[in-house]
């Protein structure tokens, strides 16, 4: 039975139950709602409610669980001398679950009884060839031991599935009868419901967190695997970046760290000054019909898939560039070698984090109250001494918080820099010269022939966690600001 | 009375917010070095009137005003008039009060500053300090001319506006309801100094005190419904209206 079955059938079980429950209630007052305690309908919720609430907390856990108990316990029978040279039992783990789903692949389609696949002292050519001939994908030859273990594998998941769907069925039934025999005309179902649906809106806030510490954690172990293999002290104090898959890299997050600071901070060079202008002019000069023109196209640019913008960069503002300041280019200066540069990459995510300072610095500006201009205009003051004295100020703290945001996404930003930025990591203070940002390089050491055992591969988890660190932090920080400030007015 | 010169003459004043009319025809002189009062019911239009004295209704998208108003026999909604340079010569205090979130003495010396009335610290520092002492707030913040304007009390707040307001050296002070959130004692005190100003300049207040304006205006004007009812004389508005609705509205009857 799918799981898609099992929730129609609690599904279905939910609805049965909310008419039971109501017309029991009716039952029991002869008719007449208004002796109920509650609305009769809020009787037939508790009997939905406490059919569903528990079946599904039950099923949603016993998901997450079954498939870590199962490779553990699996994992645990392969022996070690099973593991190749060069392998280890991750590798092999995988493999197992292949030969598993091949197996039920190989079943359902008919190619096998499910005797055949289980068992345990099929011959393995046999078996290889007639799952091979059933079009299931094996990568490498199965052994005895793996063969085992997909054997249990798939006799453990399936005794599994059948437990859970039993016991979440039980559950329900349970439940809906519990409800159902409590279902009175005194029974407090409208309190009951309360809590039912608080346990609802628990369950759904807990999943989010729960995935947030999830990719944590994952990052964490992946991390800490990272430092097993290599030095953590060459990861944050060396100087250079030279991953070599042969063995003896140099991988140091500095180089990497100061690429993408100098990018972040060109575009906040470009992009701060711009938006904040496009804001004060918006909310303070821009007549009513202009703003509602204005506003919305600023907030296109927000939409643009960075993709884009990295299209934008290597075809034009690179090569504009290059004909500026390149090798017989306008200026003469023959400053720039090539359109990937940290300069194209910077003005490029000004551009695109223009929109995003300017719509937050809007609303904060148009927060300032309209009494603190008339103070201002009141003694005499133009209108741009007015945002320069009193507006901006009053702003202030929110626009930081603001810049810390933008910051914050510059320094998370990965595509416009894989497409403008360049791949060569160093310390260098020129911005015609291309350099690399801790982005870029997540996405180039995991891309191609990877396996997840070597420090060239973990490192983009070490790195991948630091720069979470890093936003974080500025998020936080910028939060703190922006709330601090919206108390002023309050 | 001997008839002083008038500072300010509106002439068939009408203010429209969008398709309100706010204000209906209104006529009126100010006189110089006298203190006028605005009284009249809630939203009969006082501080929209006082707002057309200054400009300040520029600032609202839908106001439209119509007719002339003259400061010194100039159209101050003449093209050629600068509203800038017309709110430094005729200063506003706000009904509610706004203190910049600056600095006590910040929000004091924001006016001098942008006018460049010192020529230095000193002299700034001086005018800091005078202007406090006229708003009646010296001695309450005289040690802690750092700490920010927005952290005082409502009533310290109106007297740190009033202080930031005189230390400009207006020619006229419109003030809205400068003392509904005063207590008894600093209200005495503005009333002290409206009374010191009109020895210079020409102050007009709104006020929902009958006694206050009796206290100390000369000319009162009485609003109703946007018009203009009654204008003269305070002594005689109070004593002897010739208007029955200025009349009932004095002994509070209507209001
Ligand atoms: N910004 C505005 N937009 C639209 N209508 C306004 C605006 N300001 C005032 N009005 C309208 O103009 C009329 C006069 O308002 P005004 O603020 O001048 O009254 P007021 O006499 O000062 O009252 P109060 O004594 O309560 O301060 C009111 O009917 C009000 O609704
Ligand atoms: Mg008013």
């Amino acid at each position: 039975m799918a799981l898609s079955w099992l929730l129609l059938i609690l599904l279905a079980l939910a609805v049965i139950g909310y008419f039971a429950g109501r017309s029991r209630a009716l039952a029991s007052v002869g008719g007449d709602a208004r002796d109920l305690h509650s609305l009769p309908s809020y009787y037939g919720y508790n009997v939905a409610l406490t059919a569903l609430v528990p079946a599904i907390g039950v099923l949603i856990v016993w998901l997450l669980a079954q498939p870590m108990i199962v490779n553990s316990t699996v994992s645990g029978l392969i022996p070690d001398q099973a593991i190749p040279e060069g392998s280890d039992r991750g590798l092999i783990m995988s493999e197992v679950r292949r030969v598993a789903y091949g197996l039920d692949g190989a079943v359902s389609s008919g190619a096998m009884t499910e005797a055949q696949a289980q068992d345990g002292d099929a011959d393995i050519e046999i078996l290889t060839k007639s799952l091979k001939d059933a079009g299931q994908v094996l990568t490498q030859d199965v052994t005895q031991p793996i063969l085992v273990a997909a054997q249990k594998f798939r006799s453990m998941t399936s005794t599994g599935t059948i437990a859970m769907q039993v016991v979440v069925l039980a559950l329900a039934l349970l439940g809906a009868a519990f409800a159902y025999v409590r279902t009175h005309k005194e029974f407090r179902a409208r309190n009951v419901v309360e809590q039912g649906v608080l346990a609802l809106l628990l369950l759904a806030a807990s999943i989010a967190i729960l995935t947030t510490i999830g990719i944590v954690l994952s990052m964490l172990f992946e991390t800490m695997n990272f430092f097993q293999l290599h030095s953590w002290k060459d990861f944050f104090f060396g100087s250079t970046w030279a991953p070599n898959f042969r063995g003896g890299s140099e991988l140091s997050i500095l180089p990497l760290l100061w690429g993408t600071l100098y990018i972040s901070v060109i575009a906040l060079l470009v992009a701060v000054p711009i938006g904040l202008f496009a804001a004060i002019y918006l909310s303070e000069y821009a007549s009513g019909v202009t703003r509602s023109i204005a506003k919305p196209l600023l907030e296109i640019l927000a939409g643009i898939p960075t993709i884009v913008y990295g299209l934008f960069a290597l075809l034009t503002v690179g090569p504009a560039l290059v004909s500026m300041f390149g090798d017989g280019g306008v200026l003469g200066v023959g400053w720039m070698a090539s359109s990937n540069a940290v300069l194209t990459a910077g003005l490029v995510m000004g551009i695109m984090l223009i929109p995003f300072v300017s719509s937050l610095s809007d609303d904060i500006i148009n927060a300032v109250p309209q009494s603190m201009r008339d103070g201002s205009l009141g003694l005499g003051a133009t209108h741009s001494e007015t945002v320069r004295n009193v507006i901006l100020p009053a702003a202030l703290p929110g626009i930081v918080g603001a810049i810390l945001l933008a910051a914050s996404r510059a320094i998370g930003e990965t595509m416009i820099v894989v497409m403008a930025a360049g791949a060569i990591a160093k310390f260098s203070g020129n911005p015609f010269e291309a350099m690399t940002t801790i982005t870029t390089r997540i996405v180039s050491q995991l891309t191609g022939d990877t396996d997840f055992a070597s420090p060239e591969t973990l490192v983009a988890f070490a790195l991948g966690l630091t720069l979470f660190i890093i936003t974080l932090g500025l998020n936080i920080f910028a939060l703190y600001i922006v709330r601090k400030y919206r108390e002023q007015y309050e | 009375m001997d008839s002083k010169a008038i500072k300010i003459a509106a002439n068939n004043v009408q203010v429209y917010y969008a398709d309100t009319h706010a204000i209906k025809d209104v006529n009126v002189e100010i006189e110089d070095k006298t203190v006028t009062a605005f009284i009249g019911p809630s939203g009969c239009g006082k501080s929209t009137f006082l707002r057309c004295l200054n400009r300040m209704n520029d600032t609202i998208d839908i106001c439209r005003v119509e007719g002339d108003i003259l400061l010194d026999g100039e159209d101050i909604y003449d093209k050629r008039v600068d509203p800038v340079q017309l709110r430094a010569k005729v200063g506003m205090v706000f009904q509610k009060p706004n203190p910049f979130p600056k600095s006590i003495y910040d929000n004091v010396a924001y006016g001098p500053r942008i006018h460049g009335l010192a020529k230095n610290k000193a002299e700034l520092d001086d005018i800091v300090e005078k202007s406090l002492r006229r708003g009646a707030i010296w001695d309450e913040v005289k040690d802690r001319l750092d700490a920010p304007g927005t952290g005082l009390s409502g009533g310290q707040q109106q007297r740190l506006c009033i202080a930031r307001a005189v230390a400009t050296e207006p020619e006229v002070l419109l003030m809205d309801e400068p003392c509904s959130a005063l207590d008894p004692i600093a209200t005495a005190q503005v009333e002290e100094l409206i009374d010191e100003l009109r020895s210079r300049y020409s102050v007009v207040i709104v006020t929902h005190s009958m006694q206050q304006a009796a206290r100390v205006s000369q000319k009162t004007a009485f609003f109703h419904l946007g018009n203009l009812v009654e204008f003269g004389e305070t002594g005689q508005i109070f004593t002897n209206p010739e208007d029955p609705r200025t009349e009932s509205y004095i002994t509070g009857r209507i209001g």
